[in-house]
């Protein structure tokens, strides 16, 4: 399903020009769960852009569902992104003066879906993350784990092909991350979402079904899981 | 994501940081008012002077000459002199008429019991309100209609000759030869048409008179021609030949001429009060600019959240121009409803009865340029959001 095909990125740090990725190459196929390893500062974060279709400034070629995407519009782009990806973030990143259900619903929203179909939708999910009767809640309101729960609902409600989590246990104590691990589990094995988890825990690493590990900007491992 | 939703979401916004948002609309709020202020007064003034000049359909205006006699009693327009104008200005009069006095007329050897006195009489078409009278009847419609020869007297008059004013009720009262039954007794009030000594029915009165004399001239002025210039003419005319020239002066109060230097004067002090408020409204245009431009970095998370869910560039640019311009929206609404009380208590002040008259293309104006300052001032802001590399954002 995701493609990638020699992809080089270089960032420009003052007068440095810094080779960030070399030459990834790697093959993601539909209800894969992948983990992408590797230290601060390794280029995980660029790839996992690039994968989400969040950054498109890099040289190779990205296929996408038998579609080479590098010639996309911006708009299409976005609509790409809008229908395909799921996003969550270290931080949950959620929009604090919007209640639970209108962060949740936010991707439904800009996709033009209508209100009524939203608002079941929305309930749908929170429900499936554990947060039924949330819907009106402040994020703040809630607990770290709750907060990612919120922004793994935001990340499926609108059937993404493939969710990118960016540490997502980043932020949580070892129990709510085994929680929030589970439920990713039980994401991919029910609904055979393909999930890609970013992590530089090694406990976090072992659950995955398939491991890359990245050092400097290049892939150096790509193993099956226990 | 359809506009009711756009609409919600930056009203949301605004109301999260309500102190700011309410701080903001402050100078476009003094703009808009003092605009519409002005020109509500200005607007009152142009209807006044309409009303004024009641010009007819044909085109025709109708103006009149007064004459102010050294006697009390003299009349000084008579019919020889309309003969004389009715010539002399054949082309620009196409009525030269005695008009009717109506109020306060002074008439003298009046027969009131047994004295012989001199007194004022206000004609009435329509009966005078009951609170007004003070002992005995009213006088009703029909009485006003039908030449009943009947009369209500002044409480202060009636006390001078009965003593007790309600004596009076019953007695006749002879003015110009005619006798009229006294029907009641009425308080007189000062600087209304209820000033003078008697009250008769306008056409008991004039029935059966030939008007000869009076006191004040009517002309219509024909088409094309300068209703206060020929006015002026015609009493120049009047003062080398009028009949009575020297018991008295012929005058001309020219109220066209006061409108108008008063809606002049209006004109400049539109220009002028816009000026100042388009000063204002351009400061008020560059505090919402500023506002806007913390908010987009304030809310640059937000931003990069909602383009990371699918919102296109075009929808997050839309969003923070929409708030803009609701925030300066309504402020030239609230903006527009003072300017409206301002002016209208302030035509409560001013003489001429000019009232303050807003129309909603004033209205559409207070829109129309609140919208557009939020448009010129919240682009930039609204499409350095929309620009944000979401990259940067989300790192």
């Amino acid at each position: 399903m995701i493609s990638l095909k020699n992809i080089n990125k270089y960032y420009k740090q003052g007068e440095q020009e810094v080779h960030i990725l070399h030459d990834i190459t790697l093959d993601i196929q539909q209800g894969e769960f992948v983990g992408i390893m590797g230290q601060s500062g390794s280029g995980k974060s660029t790839l996992i852009n690039i994968i989400g279709f969040l950054d498109r400034e890099y040289k190779g070629d990205y296929v996408f569902k038998e579609d080479n995407i590098v010639h996309y519009t911006n708009k299409k782009f976005t609509y790409l992104r809008n229908k395909n990806v799921g996003f969550v973030f270290q931080n949950f990143k959620l929009i604090n003066n919007l209640s639970v259900a209108e962060n949740v619903a936010l991707p439904l929203m800009y996709a033009g879906v209508k209100k009524k179909e939203v608002t079941q939708r929305v309930s749908e999910v929170l429900e499936k993350v554990g947060l039924g009767g949330y819907e009106k809640s402040i994020p703040s309101q809630l607990s770290g784990g709750q907060q990612q729960r919120v922004s793994i609902a935001r990340a499926i409600v609108g059937n993404p092909t493939f969710l990118i989590a960016d540490e997502p246990t980043g932020a949580l104590d070892s129990q709510t991350s085994a929680e929030i691990m589970a439920l990713f589990k039980q994401l991919n094995t029910l609904n055979h979402t393909t999930i890609i988890i970013v992590t530089h825990d090694p406990n976090v690493g072992k659950q995955m079904d398939r491991l890359l590990t990245i050092l400097d900007g290049r892939l150096i491992s790509d193993t099956e899981g226990e | 994501m359809n506009y009711s939703d756009l609409f919600k979401v930056a009203f949301k916004s605004l109301l999260a940081n309500k102190r700011r948002s309410l701080l903001t609309m402050i100078g476009i709020v003094i703009g808009i008012a003092s605009v519409i202020t002005i020109i509500a007064l200005g607007n009152g003034v142009k209807q006044k002077m309409i009303s004024e000049f009641k010009t007819s359909n044909s085109g025709e205006q109708t103006t009149q000459i007064t004459f102010s006699g050294k006697e009390d009693s003299t009349q000084g327009f008579t019919t020889s002199d309309i003969a004389k104008i009715k010539q002399q200005f054949s082309k620009q009069l196409t009525q030269v008429k005695f008009k009717k006095d109506s109020s306060d007329i002074s008439v003298s050897d009046v027969s009131v019991g047994n004295a012989t006195l001199s007194g004022t009489v206000t004609l009435l078409k329509k009966p005078m309100p009951n609170s007004k009278l003070k002992y005995g009847h009213n006088l009703t419609q029909s009485d006003l209609d039908l030449n009943q020869k009947v009369i209500l007297l002044s409480s202060d008059y009636a006390k001078k000759i009965y003593k007790y004013s309600q004596n009076a009720i019953g007695t006749a009262v002879i003015i110009n030869g005619i006798s009229y039954k006294v029907k009641g007794i009425y308080k007189s009030e000062s600087y209304t048409k209820y000033s003078a000594n008697f009250l008769v029915s306008k056409k008991t009165y004039y029935a059966g008179k030939k008007m000869d004399q009076s006191n004040t001239l009517k002309l219509t002025v024909a088409k094309g021609n300068g209703a206060s210039s020929v006015t002026k003419k015609v009493v120049k005319y009047l003062k080398k030949h009028g009949e009575n020239r020297h018991l008295g002066s012929y005058s001309y109060f020219d109220e066209g001429a006061i409108l108008k230097s008063i809606s002049t004067i209006m004109d400049v002090l539109t220009y002028f009060i816009s000026a100042i408020a388009g000063i204002s409204l351009f400061i008020a245009g560059i505090g919402v600019m500023n506002m806007m431009y913390i908010s987009v970095s304030e809310r640059t998370q937000e931003i990069g959240i909602r383009l990371a869910v699918g919102a296109t560039q075009k929808n997050i640019l839309w969003q923070f121009l929409l708030e803009a311009v609701m925030l300066t929206v309504s402020g030239g609404i609230t903006g527009f409803l003072i300017g409206w009380g301002i002016s209208s208590v302030i035509s409560l002040a001013i003489p001429y009865h000019i009232h303050a008259v807003v129309t909603f293309s004033n209205f559409l104006l207070a829109f129309g340029v609140s919208s557009a300052v939020g448009i010129i001032f919240g682009i930039l802001p609204a499409t350095q959001a929309s620009k944000r590399n979401l990259i940067d954002i989300l790192r």
